[in-house]
């Protein structure tokens, strides 16, 4: 008995037609929105959280979460801007100390993961917690400053195209072929739609996790490269709150908490739903306190409109 | 002869085993006092232990609430929103009149049991994730904190409000502390002797079959969600009286230790499992391990990095007596 609009919103394509929605609203309305400077500036705000989000959607549709990504991007913020200050030549290391620290501590909560079998929710948790107090053991206020290059990573554009943008497309093409195209990937998806079969069916289920954690791992990772350069330095608060953000974005893209199913593209557009809408709340020059409650309304409606429609077969 | 002996041995052996891997947690909470207590003689005061009760009294509180909803198979994150709001939400009302108390204790009650009403029925009406709704929640929660709040830490706490809650009867136990003992004892009970908490088992380990059985599967639900915001309220009620101090962000991030207490303490994500006993002992067991912490002498910033090896380990620790026979 659903009209045929709401069921275009739930289903699969929702969060993509929502978008769409969301960008015709703010063109008709907002006049600022279209023009050239603030469509840049939505997509540099919004590229961090869509990389990482990425990295989390890989996670949930192995049966997983991990919610030490936000703590782990502002760890690799302020470790990389202390290691540059300011000079180009440190700027491939501090590219391969960024990926290198991201997937080692991915690496090291799929390890924990197997070996200690605790709700991922749980370890991760923990984790947060451990790398929270590594950040302030370290600096509790900015170090660093990052290096020209890396600031152009963040803010340039090529050909009009932000950089920012060319890398998040970049990560998502990558990480779609992984998922979709290659064994691994099917095995990420097995394990998430039921592990005991996909032990049964003669998968390493194990190292396939592993393998999650550290995908999510290294997004934070290049996550972190783009919010330090954004930032300019090594400032400590970088990460907080980006975790949750993330698995907000996965849910609102129509991938299943439970696993096994989930889509990189409905991420992104989630994010950027988000981006977008905070963008016309700035633009009608709205205060950020209301900003946050018509967030989480957001959310609450289109997880609503976004429910899954037929039990998961337990 | 010897073979009986040998039978007998390995009987007891097994009830001790079979013993602590049902109440893995107490055990854990044991051993941890055992280590606190030798480190320090503090953990042999009264004074002092009674003032650990005090410190886990917010958070505690919370995490019953939480298991009643996990024990349902659900969860609640919106928790930590809901202290915020309700340490803000009571600060105000009060405007450091004592007379204003019971309004702003009352409002506060409300405000709690609605936001979780509200959880609860969405949750019973669709198929929606409690986890990422209650998220959302959050988020709204917090909106609506910082709306009333202007962003700034408002309201007087009355004279007189700080001061009952912190008196300690014969000067060893804090009301607020017997407070959350209170709670924490009546809670017990009601899972062992009411219906609404057999249902709640029911329902967590087969919602289908609760369902097809005529439960009023629904109006568990709500009821349950909203219990878990009233409780919520109480410990906004108890931070401020802990505090003294009405911060927007008073309660942020709490819902995470509240579930990292949940989960230790043997209440499981899938429901029918757990209970109100094994969070309260998990709940001591954290807040031990980071008063040890401290008195081993390391800074507020190495203490989250103990905090996180804590509940690593004292997770696995769990899990570990669960598992061996």
């Amino acid at each position: 008995m659903r009209s045929s609009f709401t069921s275009v919103l739930s289903s699969k394509y929702g969060i993509i037609v929502l978008l769409g929605l969301t960008v015709l609203f703010a063109f008709i309305f907002v006049p600022e929105f279209g023009t050239v400077n603030n469509l840049t500036n939505i997509a540099i705000q919004s590229a961090p959280l869509a990389i990482l989000a990425i990295g989390q959607t890989v996670v949930i549709i192995a049966g997983l979460i991990d919610l030490s990504v936000g703590m782990l991007l502002g760890l690799i913020v302020v470790i990389i801007a202390d290691l540059m200050q300011g000079e180009s030549s440190m700027t491939v290391v501090a590219i391969l100390a960024a990926l290198g620290l991201g997937g080692g501590v991915g690496m090291i909560n799929g390890l924990l993961n197997n070996l200690l079998r605790i709700h991922p929710l749980i370890l991760t948790f923990g984790m947060l917690s451990i790398l929270q107090g590594l950040i302030f053991v370290y600096t509790d206020r900015s170090v660093g400053q990052v290096s020209s290059e890396f600031s152009w990573m963040a803010n340039g554009t090529v050909i009009g195209v932000p950089f920012a943008i060319i890398l998040l497309m970049f990560v998502a093409l990558l990480t779609s072929f992984l998922l979709y195209k290659t064994r691994l990937g099917a095995h990420i998806f097995a394990v998430g739609g039921g592990e005991e079969q996909a032990r049964r069916a003669g998968i390493m289920t194990g190292r396939v996790k592993i393998w999650a954690f550290i995908i999510s791992g290294v997004s934070a990772g290049v996550a972190g490269m783009l919010v330090a350069g954004r930032l300019g330095t090594g400032y400590p608060n970088a990460g907080v709150g980006y975790e949750l953000d993330a698995i907000v974005a996965v849910v609102l893209g129509g991938t299943s908490l439970a696993g096994g199913r989930g889509s990189i593209l409905g991420t992104i557009a989630a994010v950027f739903v988000l981006g977008v809408a905070s963008n016309i709340l700035n633009l009608m020059e709205i205060s950020s306190f209301v900003q946050i409650f018509v967030k989480g309304l957001i959310v609450v409606i289109a997880i609503l409109l976004n429910q899954p429609k037929r039990i998961i077969a337990s | 002869m010897s073979d009986r002996m040998g039978a007998e041995i390995d009987g007891v052996q097994t009830k001790i085993w079979r013993w602590a891997s049902s109440n893995a947690i107490w055990v854990v909470l044991a051993l941890l006092f055992a280590i606190a207590a030798l480190l320090s003689d503090a953990f042999l005061r009264p004074v002092y232990i009674f003032n650990v009760v005090r410190q886990a009294a917010p958070v505690g509180i919370a995490a019953i609430g939480v298991t009643l909803v996990m024990i349902l198979g659900g969860v609640d994150l919106s928790v930590g929103a809901v202290i915020s709001l309700t340490a803000v939400l009571t600060a105000v009302l009060m405007d450091g009149q004592i007379a204003n108390i019971p309004l702003a204790v009352t409002v506060a009650l409300a405000a709690g049991a609605c936001i979780g009403g509200i959880n609860g029925t969405l949750i019973a009406y669709n198929r929606i994730s409690p986890f990422i709704l209650t998220l959302g929640m959050a988020v709204v929660v917090t909106g609506m904190t910082q709306i009333y709040s202007g962003g700034t830490a408002r309201g007087i706490v009355s004279p007189g409000f700080r001061e009952f809650f912190n008196y300690r009867i014969g000067g060893i136990v804090p009301v607020l502390a017997l407070t959350f003992l209170g709670l924490a004892l009546l809670g017990v009970r009601l899972q062992q002797t009411t219906k609404f908490c057999r249902n709640l088992y029911l329902i967590g380990s087969n919602p289908q079959a609760a369902e097809l059985s005529g439960l009023p599967v629904k109006r568990i639900t709500i009821f349950a969600y909203a219990l878990s915001g009233l409780m919520g309220a109480i410990a906004g009620i108890a931070l401020l009286a802990r505090s003294g101090v009405s911060s927007t962000f008073a309660g942020r991030g709490l819902e995470f230790d509240v579930l990292a207490a949940v989960i230790l303490g043997g209440t499981t994500f899938q429901g029918g499992r757990g209970g109100i006993g094994g969070t309260i002992a998990a709940v001591f067991v954290l807040l031990i391990a980071f008063n040890l912490v401290n008195i081993v002498g390391l800074d507020y910033n190495a203490q989250l990095i103990v905090k996180g090896a804590i509940i690593i380990i004292a997770s696995s620790a769990y899990i570990y007596f669960k598992k061996v026979r």
